[in-house]
C-alpha cells in the first residue's frame, strides 16, 4: 500500500501547498520540499522492507476499481520502475530547488502543479493495470500543461496547446489498442481484463499484433520524441519555466522510453522485432536531425531541446536493437540524459534569471565574471557530448556497441551524431561564456549562489559517479534484459 | 389494467399534476417566488418517485407507453436537468421586473414532453412528446420578447421545428404504409426492408436529427443557442437532446428496427451522419468567441460521438450500448450544468446581458478559484480527460465501436477529439489569463453548496463510477 500512500500524500500536500499560500507566501515551496522528502523516505522504506529483489514485475497493491469492465487498481514494481522513480524523485527535488527564487507569483498553485505532475509520473511507472496506466499517463499531462501555460515564456499558450494536442491524440491511438487488447481477452477468456499479466497470456495473429503494437508505439514515440512526431518538443521546452523544462526533459521523455520497453518490446516481442529496422532508422534519423537542428539554434533552451531529441534517438535505436549491451546502454542513456539535460536546463534558467534573454547572440563573456558557472557548464556540456568518464559516454558507448553487432550501418551513422553533439555543445559553451558580446558592453553577472552551486554539484557528482562506476546501474537485472 | 401498472407512470403523472397546479397557482396569486419554489418542489418529489421506481419490472401501459428501467433512468436525467434549469432560472429571472410565472409553466411542460418521449413505445406517443417539447421550447426561446434576438430566435426555431416534424410525420407514414403498425414492437423485420420503409426511416431520422442538431440539420443550433435566455439554452442542450436521443435509441434497439438499421444503406447513412457531425461540429467551433456558440457547435460533435451507440449490431452489445447512452448523457448533463450555471452567475455578476464572450472568463481562476475549478473540470469532462465522467463516457463509446468494428467512426472520434482541443483548451487558458478588471463575485452559501455538489458529481462519476452511477444502470 505504500505506493498508493506516496501518491495520495503527494496530492494531499499539493492541495495543502495551494491552500496555505493565502496565509504564508513562502510556505508552498517548503511544503513541497517536505512532501518530496517524506515520499522519498517512504519509497526507501518500501524497498527495504520488501523481501523480493524486484527482478520481475512484482504486484504490490491489488484492489478492484471499476467492476463493470473488470478494471483493477494494481501497482507493481521492478528494478526498471524503481530506477525511474528514483530519478523522478531526484529531479523533482532539483525542480523545486531551481524554482526557489525564480518563481515569485502564485507560488501555491505552482507547487500544486509540480507535486501533481510528480504523483502522475510515479503512477505511470508503477501501474500494472493498463487502464490505470492510461489514466496516469493522461492526468500527468494536465499539470505540466498548466506549468507551461501559466508560468511559461512569451508564446506559452501556443506551446501548451501544441503539447497537449500531440500527446492527447497519440494517446487516443494507444487507448484504442488498449481497448482492443481488453476485448481480445474477453473473446479468448470470456471476461474483460486490463491487467498486464493477463495480456501476456494472450495469443494473437502477427497482423493483429503489429497493429496493436503500432498503436502503442505512436503514443510512446510522440512522448520520446522520435522524428516525425517531435515538433511539440522544442516549443514546449523553450516556453516552459525552468522547472517545467527539467521535468519535461528529465522525466517526461523517459515515460516514453519506459512505455516502449514495457508495452511495445516486452508485450509484443515478435511484432517489435519485425518493426525494429524501421524503429532503429527513426532513432538514427532523430540523432542526426536533432544534432543538426541543435546546431542551428540561437535560443539556448531550444538548442538543448533539440539535443534531447538527438539523445533520445540513441535510446530508441538501442532499444530496438534487441541486444543485451544495447539494452543496458539505453537504460544508462535514459538516466544519464535525465540528469545532464536537467542540469543544462537548470543552467539555462540561471542565465535567464540573470540577463533575461535566452538568445545566444546576446550573451558572451559570462566566464569572466562567473567562473564557477562556466566551470560547471563545461562539465555538463562535456557530459552531453559524451566525454569518457561521464555517464552519457557509458550509455552511448554501450548502445553503439550493441547496435553495431546488429546493424553496423546504423551504428556508424549514429556515431556521426556524437560528433554533431560535440559541435553544438562547444558552440553553446563558447558563444555564451567566452564569445564577445556583440555590443561590446561588459556586464558583470553574479556567479552561482550556494543553492545553485549545490544543485549543480549534486548533478555533476551523479554524472561522474555513473561515468566512473557504471556497474552501479548495470548490476540491476532488468526484466527486459533479454 | 391494474393500479400497479399506473404506478410506473407516476413521475409523468406527477409532472402533469404539477402543470395543472401551476395554472391554478397563477390564477390564484401571481408571485414569482412562490411558483419557483413550487416548481422546484414538484421536480424534487418527482425525482424521489422516479428513483424509488427504478428496478421495477418493465410494463406496457396501453400500447403507447413502455416503462422500463432504461426510460426511468433517462427520465431521472431529464428531471435533474429540469431541476437545475429551474434553479438557474431563479437566479436569472431575479433581475427582471416582470412576474415570470409562465416561464416555469413552460419549463414543466418541456419536462413533461421529455417524459412522454423517453417512455414512448409508439410513433403516436413519440410524436406527442416531440411536439409538446418543441412547442413549449418555442415559447421559452423567445420568452424575453424585448431582447434583441428573441423574436428571430423563436421564429427560427418554430419554422425549422415545424418542418422537422413534418418530415418526421412523412417518414412515420411511409413506415406505417409498409409495416401496418405504429407500435415499435409490432414492426416486423420481414416487411421492413424495402425502399419505402428505408425512405421512411431516413425521413424519421432527419426529423430527430434536427432536434439533435446532427450535421446537415444543424443550422439553427448556434443562433438559437446564442439568442435564447441562458437557462433555456441549457434546456435545449440537455433535456431536449437527451430525451430525443433516448427516444431514438428505444426505437432503434427494437428487434424489428434492428434488421432495418443493419441494412448497408441505412448503416452507411447513419455512419455518415455521425462522422460528418463529429468533424464539422468540431471544426465550426474553432475560432468562435461566444461561449454559447462554442457549446452549440460542440454539442453537434457530442451528438455525433453518441451516434456510435446506435450503430451496434451485435445483440450482446445492445445492453452495453444502453448503459453507454445513459452514462454519456449523464456526464454531458453534469458538464453542462456546471458551465451553464456558471454562465448565469457571470451574467448576473458582470451585468453583460445574454452574450458571454470568452473574454468574460478572463482571469477568473485568480479571483474566484473554486468557481473556475468547477468550470475547468466541466470542460475537461467535455474533452474526455481521465478522472472525469466524460472520459468514462468516451471509453464506453470506444469499447462499443471496437467491439462492433466501426473503424471509420472510431477514427472520426479520435480526429474529432483532436480538433476539439483547439477550442476547449483556449477556454481553460482564458481562465488563467491575467485580468485587469477585478470583479467581485457574490457567493452565497447556496451557490457554494451547488458548486460543491456539481464538482463532486463530475469528479465522482469519473473516479468511482461503480459507486455513483452503475447501480442505476444495471438493468
Amino acid at each position: 500500500m505504500i505506493i498508493l500512500l506516496m501518491i495520495a500524500l503527494l496530492l494531499v500536500f499539493a492541495l495543502l501547498a495551494w491552500s496555505v499560500e493565502k496565509y504564508l507566501i513562502q510556505a508552498p515551496k517548503i511544503i513541497a520540499l517536505i512532501a518530496l522528502v517524506i515520499v522519498s523516505l517512504l519509497f526507501c522504506f518500501q524497498l527495504f522492507q520488501a523481501e523480493h529483489s524486484f527482478e520481475t514485475w512484482t504486484v504490490i497493491v491489488d484492489a478492484t476499481w471499476i467492476e463493470a469492465f473488470n478494471i483493477k487498481l494494481q501497482f507493481s514494481l521492478d528494478q526498471l520502475s524503481i530506477l525511474l522513480i528514483s530519478l523522478t524523485l531526484l529531479l523533482a527535488c532539483i525542480a523545486i530547488a531551481i524554482s526557489w527564487q525564480e518563481v515569485s507569483e502564485r507560488q501555491g498553485f505552482y507547487y500544486f502543479n509540480i507535486l501533481c505532475a510528480i504523483a502522475g509520473i510515479i503512477g505511470v511507472f508503477v501501474a500494472s493495470d493498463v487502464f490505470l496506466f492510461f489514466v496516469f499517463w493522461e492526468v500527468m499531462l494536465l499539470p505540466i500543461t498548466a506549468l507551461i501555460a501559466i508560468w511559461g515564456h512569451e508564446s506559452r499558450y501556443f506551446a501548451a496547446v501544441k503539447f497537449f494536442v500531440f500527446t492527447q491524440v497519440s494517446s487516443l491511438c494507444m487507448l484504442v489498442a488498449i481497448i482492443m487488447l481488453a476485448f481480445m481477452h474477453q473473446q479468448q477468456v470470456g471476461q474483460f481484463s486490463f491487467l498486464y499479466s493477463d495480456w501476456q497470456q494472450l495469443a494473437f495473429s502477427p497482423e493483429t499484433a503489429t497493429f496493436l503494437m503500432i498503436g502503442f508505439f505512436i503514443a510512446f514515440a510522440v512522448k520520446l520524441p522520435s522524428v516525425p512526431f517531435h515538433s511539440w518538443l522544442p516549443d514546449a521546452h523553450t516556453q516552459a519555466p525552468t522547472a517545467g523544462s527539467v521535468l519535461l526533459a528529465g522525466v517526461l521523455l523517459k515515460t516514453g522510453a519506459y512505455g516502449l520497453i514495457r508495452f511495445v518490446i516486452l508485450l509484443f516481442p515478435n511484432a517489435s522485432m519485425q518493426f525494429a529496422p524501421i524503429a532503429m532508422t527513426l532513432g538514427v534519423v532523430s540523432i542526426l536531425y536533432g544534432a543538426k537542428m541543435a546546431f542551428a539554434q540561437s535560443d539556448c533552451k531550444r538548442l538543448i531541446a533539440y539535443s534531447s531529441i538527438s539523445h533520445m534517438g540513441f535510446v530508441m535505436m538501442a532499444l530496438f536493437a534487441f541486444n543485451y549491451n544495447a539494452f543496458n546502454g539505453a537504460i544508462v542513456t535514459i538516466i544519464a540524459h535525465g540528469i545532464s539535460s536537467a542540469a543544462l536546463f537548470c543552467l539555462a534558467g540561471m542565465i535567464y534569471h540573470r540577463i533575461h534573454t535566452r538568445d545566444l547572440a546576446r550573451m558572451g563573456n559570462i566566464a569572466l565574471s562567473a567562473p564557477w558557472m562556466a566551470g560547471v557548464t563545461l562539465v555538463f556540456v562535456a557530459a552531453a557530448f559524451g566525454i569518457p568518464g561521464l555517464a552519457n559516454f557509458i550509455g552511448e558507448f554501450f548502445s553503439l556497441l550493441g547496435v553495431f553487432a546488429v546493424s553496423p550501418l546504423h551504428a556508424l551513422l549514429a556515431t556521426l551524431g556524437m560528433i554533431g553533439s560535440a559541435i553544438y555543445g562547444l558552440r553553446l559553451f563558447q558563444t555564451a561564456f567566452h564569445g564577445v558580446k556583440p555590443d561590446n558592453t561588459a556586464t558583470k553577472i553574479e556567479d552561482l549562489s550556494i543553492r545553485e552551486g549545490a544543485i549543480c554539484l549534486v548533478l555533476a557528482v551523479l554524472l561522474l559517479l555513473i561515468g566512473i562506476y557504471p556497474q552501479a546501474l548495470l548490476q540491476f537485472t532488468f526484466q527486459g534484459g533479454y | 389494467m391494474s393500479l400497479n401498472t399506473w404506478l410506473l407512470l407516476t413521475p409523468q403523472l406527477l409532472i402533469a399534476l404539477g402543470v395543472v397546479c401551476c395554472l391554478l397557482l397563477i390564477s390564484w396569486q401571481r408571485s414569482q417566488q412562490l411558483i419557483a419554489w413550487f416548481t422546484l418542489m414538484v421536480m424534487l418529489v418527482t425525482i424521489v418517485a422516479t428513483v424509488s421506481l427504478i428496478g421495477q419490472t418493465a410494463v406496457h401501459i396501453t400500447e403507447l407507453i413502455y416503462v422500463d428501467s432504461f426510460s426511468l433512468v433517462a427520465f431521472l436525467w431529464v428531471l435533474l436537468a429540469g431541476f437545475s434549469a429551474v434553479y438557474m432560472s431563479k437566479a436569472y429571472l431575479h433581475s427582471h421586473l416582470e412576474v415570470h410565472d409562465e416561464f416555469y409553466l413552460l419549463l414543466l411542460l418541456t419536462v413533461l414532453g421529455a417524459g412522454v418521449l423517453v417512455a414512448s413505445d409508439h410513433f403516436a406517443s413519440l410524436f406527442l412528446g416531440f411536439e409538446l417539447l418543441s412547442i413549449s421550447l418555442v415559447g421559452l426561446t423567445g420568452y424575453f420578447r424585448h431582447q434583441r434576438h428573441a423574436i428571430e430566435v423563436s421564429f427560427k426555431y418554430l419554422i425549422l421545428s415545424a418542418s422537422a416534424s413534418s418530415f418526421m410525420l412523412l417518414g412515420i407514414a411511409f413506415l406505417y404504409s409498409q409495416t401496418g403498425s405504429l407500435s415499435f414492437v409490432q414492426i416486423q423485420p420481414e416487411n421492413a426492408d424495402n425502399m419505402i420503409a428505408q425512405m421512411g426511416f431516413l425521413l424519421f431520422i432527419a426529423g430527430i436529427g434536427f432536434k439533435l442538431s446532427l450535421v446537415p440539420f444543424h443550422f439553427w443550433t448556434p443562433d438559437v443557442y446564442q439568442g435564447s435566455p441562458t437557462p433555456v439554452t441549457f434546456v435545449l442542450a440537455t433535456i431536449s437532446k437527451s430525451a430525443m436521443f433516448i427516444a431514438l435509441a428505444k426505437c432503434i434497439y427494437v428487434e424489428g428496427f434492428q434488421t432495418l438499421v443493419a441494412l448497408p444503406s441505412i448503416h452507411h447513412a447513419l455512419s455518415a451522419l455521425a462522422i460528418i457531425s463529429m468533424i464539422v461540429g468540431n471544426c465550426l467551433a474553432l475560432g468562435q468567441n461566444n461561449i454559447k456558440r462554442i457549446l452549440a457547435f460542440s454539442s453537434i460533435a457530442h451528438m455525433g460521438y453518441l451516434m456510435i451507440v446506435l450503430l451496434v449490431h451485435q445483440q450482446q452489445s445492445i445492453l452495453l450500448a444502453r448503459q453507454a447512452v445513459l452514462f454519456y448523457l449523464f456526464a454531458y448533463l453534469i458538464a453542462n450544468i456546471a458551465i451553464f450555471g456558471m454562465l448565469v452567475l457571470i451574467e448576473r455578476d458582470r451585468n453583460v446581458g445574454n452574450n458571454i464572450e470568452l473574454a468574460h472568463w478572463k482571469g477568473m481562476f485568480w479571483h474566484s478559484p473554486y468557481k473556475a475549478f468547477v468550470l475547468i473540470v466541466a470542460v475537461l469532462s467535455l474533452i474526455g480527460i481521465p478522472l472525469t465522467g466524460g472520459f468514462i463516457g468516451k471509453f464506453y463509446l470506444m469499447i462499443l465501436a471496437a467491439n462492433n468494428a466501426l473503424w471509420p467512426l472510431l477514427i472520426a472520434l479520435i480526429v474529432g477529439s483532436g480538433i476539439a482541443l483547439g477550442y476547449y483548451l483556449p477556454m481553460i487558458f482564458q481562465l488563467f489569463k491575467q485580468d485587469v478588471v477585478k470583479i467581485s463575485h457574490i457567493t452565497t452559501w447556496r451557490t457554494r453548496l451547488w458548486l460543491s455538489v456539481i464538482f463532486l458529481l463530475s469528479i465522482g462519476v469519473g473516479i468511482l463510477p461503480d459507486v455513483i452511477i452503475t447501480p442505476l444502470l444495471n438493468f
